[in-house]
């Protein structure tokens, strides 16, 4: 069975800086890949070099076979390709519905349909269903720039998961969450995995939340994938224990 | 358009001569298009965002030339000039006096400035301050102060302008719109960041202008600095001069 | 509304005459701030449009054609040259944008005033016939606001069918942050040019409504300082406000002349104050004041 993608020798140098250096890999359906490594390993920049955000140096990426190197981020989108950042993303001035379904309404009918169709582009229960998916419900009608850090953080991944993705790269996901939510995330997560059979990339620090969720893990530093196998396995490698604390 | 203003005012209402006149409008121009506009008008606007900024600005400019209309006249007047009206003959073409005295000022100022920048403490610090504030502040340069400087240095240079041009158009109230944005272009297509491309930037667009309204077309003259913008805007937007400034996202 | 239907049944010419280019200018207006306010991008142009539309009216309606031929001519040129304006939108944002679009109002204004065998010139193009609806002809003053005003109510309808779809909030997250709409699969490229295009057609709208009320046109009426005062009614309005253009438009059309007759020789004055003043206060306009004052 194909893998779900493919990545082949990316590289991406910026001026005389390596930051991705030949990485190759697959990603099989439903797994949940983890991507971990120590500062400037080069997992972000990785992570746009797939998602059309920068143009790799060199190297392709494929998704279902199908080349996609270089595509803009939207058309991505529409191929099946969702992806939250780390930076927070959401759109303050909108409520946490209206965020939501925004964020699906581009795979509803063509952009002429929209202007006619409903209001709501046929996605209000949806949206709804995602609200009570993530325990948002009493915030549904509130603008998104009004929520905590780590509420926003869920609308994040809620977004990235309306339009029904089958890949889904995650970037530090976990980052700025409280432990309570975080276990909550980690539910989320596991569940939408099973359910939409979706298959997800996930870059993080936090080593607890990778180990206990990931079915796979690679670990980069210096821009090459030094690492991969079962979380229990890398987490003994050697050489992924000098990376993180040798100099 | 209002520092010859300031000049005319010193003389009629104060009845000083020429010379002392033109010191009082310089030093009124520093305090009020210098120190006043950057109190008043643009720090409190400036952190709501530039939009703000340039609404108030066109209330600004509309203030300036009513007030000037009511309080002292719509008609254009008369602004002495020290070298009058003599022209030389050089290589054959006519010159007047005045031209030469406007490029050798420019010449002069624009090297002044640019020593002042690179040559001394102060300058230095002020280049510091436009690269990198923050950290500007950390080494215990006075940022507000440097910012200050800047804009009395500006209120400077245009009411040198003002003095400069004011023989040849008249003093009136609508004057400086033209010239004003003029400068604009000038300034954008020589580089924002570099003196020496305000001075690159000025001389193409005023010879520019020129060729092609004795040339081609008088009538098409004013899209020639549009053209130039565009082009520059699109194709090199740190000026043909400046350095390539990078934008965070 | 209802104030607007009675209104100006009480006045002389001059103040129906005044009424008439407040519903005019609030068209444009409502564009630029479709352009603007909700799409985020910056447009110092809208005032070429204006006039575009206004010299397509006035140059056929004299040989004869009816209105709503200018009003299709107009809306086809305004979004067809106003998609193209879109395309320096996707190269440069903020105040570099401003300044192109800029460039194109200038030049706009240069071809109008120098293309004599076209537009006629500084000279202008005069007795532009008001138009006659079904046998109703709009001619009196009365008559011809009612005409306008019935035109803003569908521009009003339109945007309010607009801004409502999903187009709107695709619109919003143009503004708020084009990256992560793009990710959301959200074509900002096109989005930006429709945003372009549908206000310039705006623009267009206001131009030919603007040919027959003042019934003279000449090229200064559309230059820069028509696209500086509509992003003035914008912004005083209140930029991404749906009655924002309205409120701009009557502050800057009808405030100068009230004032007037407070205080003959100091009204602008106090104006030009009075929008400094609140670009300090509310950056968000008058309609932002409004909101946080009502949030308290």
């Amino acid at each position: 069975m194909n893998p779900v993608l493919e990545v082949r020798d990316l590289a991406k140098a910026f001026g005389g800086i390596r930051a991705v250096n030949g990485v190759s890999f697959d990603v099989r359906e439903g797994e949940i890949l983890g991507l971990i490594g120590p500062n400037g390993s080069g997992k972000s920049t990785l992570f746009n070099c797939i998602l059309g955000q920068l143009a790799p140096s060199a190297g392709e990426v494929r998704i279902d076979g199908r080349g996609i190197t270089g595509m803009r981020p939207c058309q991505l989108n529409r191929l099946g390709v969702g992806r939250t950042f780390q930076l927070l993303q959401v759109f303050p001035q909108l409520t946490v519905r209206e965020n939501l379904i925004l964020a699906g309404q581009e795979h509803q009918k063509s952009m002429w349909g929209r202007l006619v169709g409903r209001r709501d582009a046929g996605l209000g229960e949806a949206a709804d269903r995602m609200i009570e998916f993530f325990r948002l419900s009493a915030l549904a009608q509130e603008k998104a720039g009004s929520l905590s850090y780590g509420q926003q953080k869920l609308l994040d991944v809620a977004m990235a998961f309306m339009a029904g993705p089958r890949l889904v790269l995650l970037d530090e996901p976990a980052g700025g969450v409280n432990p309570t939510m975080l276990a909550g995330l980690r539910e989320r997560l596991r569940e939408i995995n099973a359910m939409q059979r979706a298959t997800f990339v996930v870059i993080e620090h936090n080593m607890e939340f990778v180990m206990s969720l990931c079915t796979r893990v690679l670990v980069l530093a210096e821009g090459r994938i030094i690492s991969e196998g079962t979380p229990e396995e890398v987490r003994a490698d050697p050489k992924v224990i000098e990376a993180y604390l040798g100099g | 358009m209002l520092p010859a203003f300031f000049v005319l005012a010193a003389m009629k209402f104060g009845g000083l001569s020429f010379t002392w006149a033109l010191l009082v409008g310089l030093l009124v121009a520093l305090l009020v298009l210098g120190l006043l506009f950057k109190q008043l008008v643009v720090d409190p606007i400036l952190r709501h965002g530039v939009l703000p900024l340039v609404i108030s600005t066109l209330g600004l400019a509309l203030l300036m030339k009513e007030g000037v209309k009511e309080f002292y006249s719509a008609e254009a007047q008369g602004f002495p000039s020290p070298w009058g009206g003599t022209n030389l003959t050089v290589f054959g073409a006519v010159i007047s006096a005045q031209s030469l005295v406007i490029i050798a000022v420019a010449i002069a100022a624009v090297g002044l400035l640019q020593w002042f920048l690179a040559g001394t403490r102060t300058g230095r610090q002020m280049q510091a301050t436009a690269q990198n504030p923050q950290l500007a502040r950390v080494l215990g340069i006075p940022v507000d102060r440097m910012i200050l400087y800047t804009f009395l240095v500006n209120a400077a240079l245009v009411a040198l302008a003002s003095f400069l041009v004011s023989p040849i158009y008249l003093a009136k109230f609508t004057n400086g719109e033209l010239l004003g944005l003029a400068a604009f272009v000038a300034a954008i297509v020589g580089g924002f960041n570099q003196v020496r491309g305000a001075i690159v930037g000025g001389l193409l667009l005023g010879v520019a202008d020129n060729f092609v309204a004795a040339y081609w077309s008088a009538q098409y003259r004013a899209a020639i600095p549009l053209f130039l913008l565009i082009a520059v805007i699109l194709w090199r937007p740190q000026g043909l001069l400046g350095r390539a400034e990078e934008r965070t996202v | 509304m209802i104030a607007l239907v009675a209104a100006p049944f009480g006045l002389k010419p001059y103040g129906i005459y005044l009424l008439s280019l407040w519903v005019v200018m609030t068209i444009a207006a409502i564009g630029l701030n479709l352009t603007l306010g909700y799409a985020g991008q910056i447009s110092l142009a809208q005032g070429a449009f204006v006039g575009i539309g206004a010299y397509a009216a006035a140059l056929l309606t004299t040989s004869g054609w009816p209105l709503w031929m200018a009003f299709l001519l107009a809306i086809a040129l305004s979004l067809a040259i106003g998609w193209l304006l879109g395309y320096p939108a996707l190269r440069v944002q903020h105040h570099y944008l401003a300044f192109v679009t800029l460039s194109f109002a200038t030049l706009v204004f240069l071809m109008l005033r120098n293309e004599e065998w076209l537009t006629k010139g500084v000279y202008g193009i005069s007795g532009i016939p008001r138009p006659t609806l079904f046998g109703w002809a709009a001619k009196a003053p009365i008559a011809f606001y009612f005409f306008c005003l019935g035109i803003l109510t569908l521009v009003s309808l339109a945007t309010w069918w607009l801004v409502r779809s999903p187009w709107g909030r695709a619109f919003t997250a143009l503004r708020e942050n084009p990256i992560r709409a793009d990710s959301l699969g959200v074509d900002t490229r096109r989005y930006t040019l429709m945003a372009f295009a549908i206000g310039s057609a705006l623009g267009g709208i206001s131009g030919v409504l603007y040919a027959p009320l003042v019934q003279f046109i000449e090229p200064t009426a559309f230059n820069l300082n028509l696209s500086l005062n509509l992003l003035l009614m914008v912004m005083v309005g209140g930029s991404g406000y749906f009655l924002g253009p309205f409120l701009g438009a009557a502050v800057s059309v009808l405030l100068p002349e009230w004032a007037r007759f407070g205080s003959d020789a100091l009204y602008l004055i106090m104006y030009a104050i009075a929008v400094m003043v609140l670009m300090a206060f509310c950056p968000s306009g008058l309609l932002g004041l409004a909101h946080r004052v009502l949030k308290r």
